[in-house]
Parts: C-alpha cells; sequence; structure tokens
C-alpha cells in the first residue's frame, strides 16, 4: 500500500534520478541522437532531390519507423542499470538504511524512467508533428494515436528492464540483455513462431507494429514478406501485461534482494 | 523507552555457512558499545541485520522497540548508519548526497541547511561541500559517511568500522566525533577491530568470534577477566643466559624469553603483588631495569586470549 509519504520520498528518489541522467549526459545523448535522426529524416530528401511524403500519416510514418529503436535506447539508458547499480556499486549502503521502503525508492526510479523516456518520445513525435504540418499543411489523430502507442510501448520496455534490473547482479548484463532481448531475441522468437504457424501476439516487439501500422494506408493484396501485428487493443494489453507482472516482480526481487556484497 | 538496539536468538545462514549463530544482545541507552571480533566474525552481518539490508534465517532484531524487519522504515527513523564505506552517487556533491537523505527523512529546508553545514563542518568537508564525489578518497568518502549519519541528529548511531580508510589524524577526529555524540546522551553502537579505539571510547563491549558472542560486559569487567599475566622487562644491559636462569627461578614467575634488545617477556602466575615481588627480586639482584610493563592492554590479552581459544 502506497501512503502519503512513500509518494513523497518516492518524489524525492526520482528528482535525484533525473539529476543522475542529466549529469551523465544520458538524456543529453539521447537528445544529441534525436538531433541527428530527425536532421536525416528532413535533410535527406531535399540533398537527394526526392519530394517529402505528401500526407501527413505517410510524412510521420518515416519517423515512426525509427520509434521502436528510440523505446529500446530508453529503456537500455533510463531503466537497465536503475536497480542492478545500487548493489553493484554499492550506493545501496547509503540508500537502504535510510528510513525509506524498498518499494518505494522502485516506484521513484520507475517514475524517473518513464519521465525521461516520455520526454524523448514526445520531444521526437513533437517534432515529427510540427515538421508534418509545415510539410503538409495538417494532422491527422492517427499521429496521436502512433505518439500514445510510441508510450505505451516504451513503458513496456522500461517495466521489463526493470526486471532485469531486479533479477541480474551486475549493470552491463542488465543493459545488454534488454537490448538484445528487444531488438533481436523476441524477434527471433516472433520470427520462429510464425515459422510454426503460431501467432505471436504476445511478442512485444511484433505488438509494437502498430505504431507505424496505424499510420499505413490498408495494404492492396498480401505484402511480400508478411509481419503479424496484433490489432491496438490486444498490443496494448500485451504492453500492460508485460509492464504490470514485470513491475510486480521486480519490486518483489528488489524488496528481497539482500546488500552482501 | 525500549533499549536502542534488542536482539534476540538472531543468527543468519548462507546455504550450510552459519554467519551468526544465535546472538542476544541488549544495548541500553545512552552509552557507547563496541562490538569487537576478528574480520568473518559476523559483526558486519550483525549490523547488516540491524540495518535491513540483511534477513535474519532466525531470530529477531528491534531499535527502540520497533522490530527492523517487519517496519524498517519506521525502526530506522532516528537511527544514523556508515556501513563499511558506503559509495556515494558520483554526479553528487556532499551537499547535494546530504540533501537527499534528509530530504527522504523529511527535514526542512531551513534544518536542512543548517545541519549539513554544521555537520560537514564536523567531518572537515566544508571546503568540498560542492565538489563532486567521484572525485573524493576513500578517506573523505567514509568523512561524508559520517556526516550523513549525523546529519538528522539521530538517538542510535550505527557505525561499521567507522576509522576504516582514515589517516591517524582522520580516525582522532572520529574518536572525538563518537565521544561528542555519547556525551550528548546518545547511543553508539560500533564494530571495530581496533581495540585502543574501543578501549579509548566505548563504556561496554561484546566480543564475538565465529557468528557466536563470547563476551559482554563494561570495559572493566572485561579488564578483571583479562590474563594480564605477560610483562615486558627492559634492561640496560642484555640478561646472560645464567641471569635469565636465575629470573626464571624467582618466586611467581613461569617463563622468560628474551626478545632482543635487552627486552624480556616474563609471564607471572599471580596478580600485582606478585608483580611487585618480582620487580623488587630483580632490581636487589643488581641487573639493571629500565621499564617494566605489561604487554598489551587488558582488552587486547582478552581478545587475544578469547580468540585464540575458538581457533582451537
Amino acid at each position: 500500500m502506497i501512503a502519503g509519504e512513500d509518494l513523497r520520498q518516492a518524489f524525492v528518489v526520482a528528482s535525484y534520478e533525473i539529476r543522475k541522467y542529466l549529469r551523465s549526459r544520458r538524456l543529453l545523448g539521447m537528445m544529441v541522437l534525436l538531433a541527428l535522426i530527425i536532421g536525416l529524416i528532413l535533410g535527406l530528401p531535399p540533398a537527394l532531390g526526392s519530394p517529402y511524403p505528401s500526407t501527413p500519416n505517410a510524412f510521420v510514418g518515416t519517423f515512426a519507423g525509427f520509434t521502436a529503436l528510440f523505446a529500446v535506447l530508453c529503456g537500455v539508458l533510463f531503466a537497465a542499470d536503475a536497480l542492478c547499480s545500487e548493489h553493484e556499486k554499492r550506493t545501496g549502503y547509503f540508500l537502504f538504511p535510510n528510513p525509506v521502503r524498498r518499494e518505494t525508492i522502485v516506484l521513484g526510479k520507475l517514475l524517473a524512467s518513464l519521465a525521461a523516456s516520455w520526454t524523448i518520445l514526445l520531444v521526437y513525435y513533437g517534432v515529427a508533428s510540427a515538421a508534418a504540418l509545415a510539410v503538409t499543411g495538417s494532422l491527422t489523430a492517427e499521429v496521436g494515436l502512433s505518439a500514445a502507442y510510441a508510450l505505451a510501448y516504451v513503458t513496456c520496455i522500461v517495466g521489463v528492464a526493470f526486471l532485469l534490473s531486479s533479477v541480474l547482479k551486475g549493470t552491463i548484463a542488465a543493459t545488454v540483455l534488454t537490448f538484445f532481448l528487444f531488438t533481436l531475441i523476441f524477434t527471433i522468437i516472433g520470427g520462429l513462431l510464425q515459422v510454426g504457424k503460431v501467432s505471436p501476439w504476445f511478442i512485444p516487439t511484433q505488438a509494437a507494429g502498430i505504431i507505424s501500422n496505424v499510420l499505413s494506408a490498408p495494404a492492396r493484396g498480401p505484402p511480400e514478406f508478411p509481419t503479424f501485428v496484433p490489432d491496438p487493443a490486444t498490443s496494448l494489453l500485451v504492453f500492460a501485461a508485460y509492464f504490470i507482472v514485470s513491475v510486480v516482480v521486480a519490486t518483489v526481487m528488489f524488496h528481497r534482494r539482500e546488500l552482501k556484497t | 523507552m525500549a533499549d536502542p538496539i534488542a536482539v534476540k536468538g538472531l543468527g543468519k545462514d548462507y546455504g550450510k555457512f552459519t554467519a551468526l549463530g544465535a546472538l542476544d544482545l541488549t544495548i541500553p541507552a545512552g552509552i557507547c558499545f563496541g562490538y569487537l571480533g576478528p574480520n568473518g566474525a559476523g559483526k558486519s552481518t550483525t549490523i547488516k541485520i540491524l540495518t535491513n539490508l540483511l534477513r535474519p534465517s532466525r531470530g529477531h532484531a528491534t531499535l527502540f522497540g520497533i522490530d527492523v524487519q517487519r517496519q524498517p522504515r519506521q525502526a530506522l527513523r532516528k537511527v544514523g548508519t556508515v556501513i563499511e564505506t558506503p559509495e556515494f552517487y558520483g554526479y553528487l556533491s556532499p551537499l547535494e548526497v546530504l540533501a537527499y537523505a534528509g530530504r527522504l527523512r523529511g527535514m526542512s529546508r531551513t534544518d536542512l541547511a543548517a545541519r549539513s553545514e554544521t555537520v560537514l563542518k564536523t567531518v572537515k568537508l566544508a571546503g568540498w561541500a560542492d565538489k563532486r564525489v567521484e572525485t573524493f578518497s576513500k578517506g573523505m568518502k567514509q568523512r561524508l559517511a559520517i556526516a550523513q549519519a549525523l546529519l538528522h541528529a539521530p538517538d542510535l548511531l550505527i557505525l561499521d568500522e567507522p576509522t576504516s580508510g582514515l589517516d591517524p589524524r582522520g580516525m582522532a577526529e572520529v574518536r572525538d566525533i563518537v565521544k561528542s555524540v555519547k556525551r550528548e546522551g546518545r547511543t553508539v553502537f560500533m564494530s571495530s577491530h581496533l581495540l585502543g579505539e574501543v578501549q579509548e571510547v566505548c563504556d561496554s563491549a561484546a566480543l564475538i568470534d565465529h557468528g557466536k558472542l563470547l563476551l559482554q560486559g563494561t570495559l572493566d569487567e572485561l579488564a578483571k577477566r583479562a590474563d594480564t599475566s605477560l610483562f615486558q622487562a627492559t634492561f640496560l644491559a642484555p640478561p646472560n643466559p645464567d641471569e635469565l636462569a636465575w629470573i626464571g627461578m624467582v618466586e611467581g614467575v613461569k617463563s622468560v624469553n628474551p626478545s632482543g634488545n635487552g627486552v624480556v617477556e616474563i609471564r607471572l602466575t599471580g596478580g600485582p603483588e606478585v608483580q611487585a615481588i618480582v620487580i623488587s627480586a630483580i632490581v636487589r639482584s643488581g641487573l639493571q631495569l629500565t621499564a617494566f610493563r605489561p604487554v598489551g592492554t587488558a582488552l587486547e590479552q582478552l581478545y587475544l586470549e578469547q580468540i585464540q581459544e575458538t581457533a582451537q
């Protein structure tokens, strides 16, 4: 049960986590990467003499193709080491003997991770929307939906990253596994399931297809390389399930984990 | 009011290895209690259970009557801790580290600012208040750890090897801090294997080894239990073998061992009366005795004796 005192303490923890992102230049690094990608998307077509997409959905769709990668990087940079670093770097000896519950520490760190990740994606979609409005003269509700799906996906990734951070001993292992889980392992599992004629609706990287799909025109005829994407409602449920289960398990693990080093 | 620390049947196992047996310990308010033992004795395990870093395998620990495992937040509210040499977030300055701890404890801004200034001065880190901790030496981190432990003026200070990593001057300063905390009527529980340190600042002590409590009492009580029978006699000229043999035959002398440079270790069989007899006999014999003093302190002898016994 989270009481008022817990919430106050969670915000204290969150504020110092965000200070960490700022001073370790993780947030700045992500912003620089964001600027580079945006620069490429906006700068390449004129440089190559190609026209920009003419509809807002197609225009933002170009941006949406990179959203999943940004979401994974957010999970890696803002969540993967959040819990295990307290043990590995021995900062837990300072933090844990304070009168603060471990659950509150998890909540504070989670709030900070989500705030940083959402900020990155909202800035990305904000710039994409502004550019789409400037180029095509209009915006659609689908752009907003794509942004909402992206936020849901990054929330799922942050949850899973917290789970890995709570069970793994080292920050490097947690970071690397988070990255490869969402860029490689889930994709391979999804592909193998499809080969075996099993619907991979429960694989989050498959569900993340809704971020781009919502901006695409309905396909005419079967695509050359069909990729299964669950419907938006199922996808959102998958994201929510991964997030909730991961965060609950991470909280229990973090609560039970002893500081022995 | 409940005792600051009360431990009953407290134990911790790691698989088949027992780090702490079944410890019973009560620390009354207002004293400085030394927790002595060699490396691996179970001192840090006890302290980590008291501060909710480890879960006990059996028994329970209370701070001011509140169970640490069941209500850690309430139990740790009036407690300041230094456990080993903690690491701090390198991107923060000492002032920010203290602000983090103070805000978690719900301290007001004005109180926090005033106390931060005071404790940083106390640990001689005022000149480094705005520098990032990542540049600090181990000793400076230890000073910061002590500062954060003192920040909220806790009623109970739990210190695990508080002078670890400090130079002799720093060690003396920490001892002064502990003494001043004790003078203010607060309770200090400190683990150490520096017997001189414990003897200087503590009122009572316990000796632990292999997870078992061997002895407990005031320093005076413990001193009385010590085997203070080994003395070091220093002569102007090293005694020859005949003279050594003669000393060995003096009433009350159990053994005689020359250790070079005119120094002879003499083990006696009795108390101060025997010492007087032996000194008097040596002086009367014409041997030029320049010093006669016990080897080590009573606490040190007791420690060595007890640890040797458990090793056997």
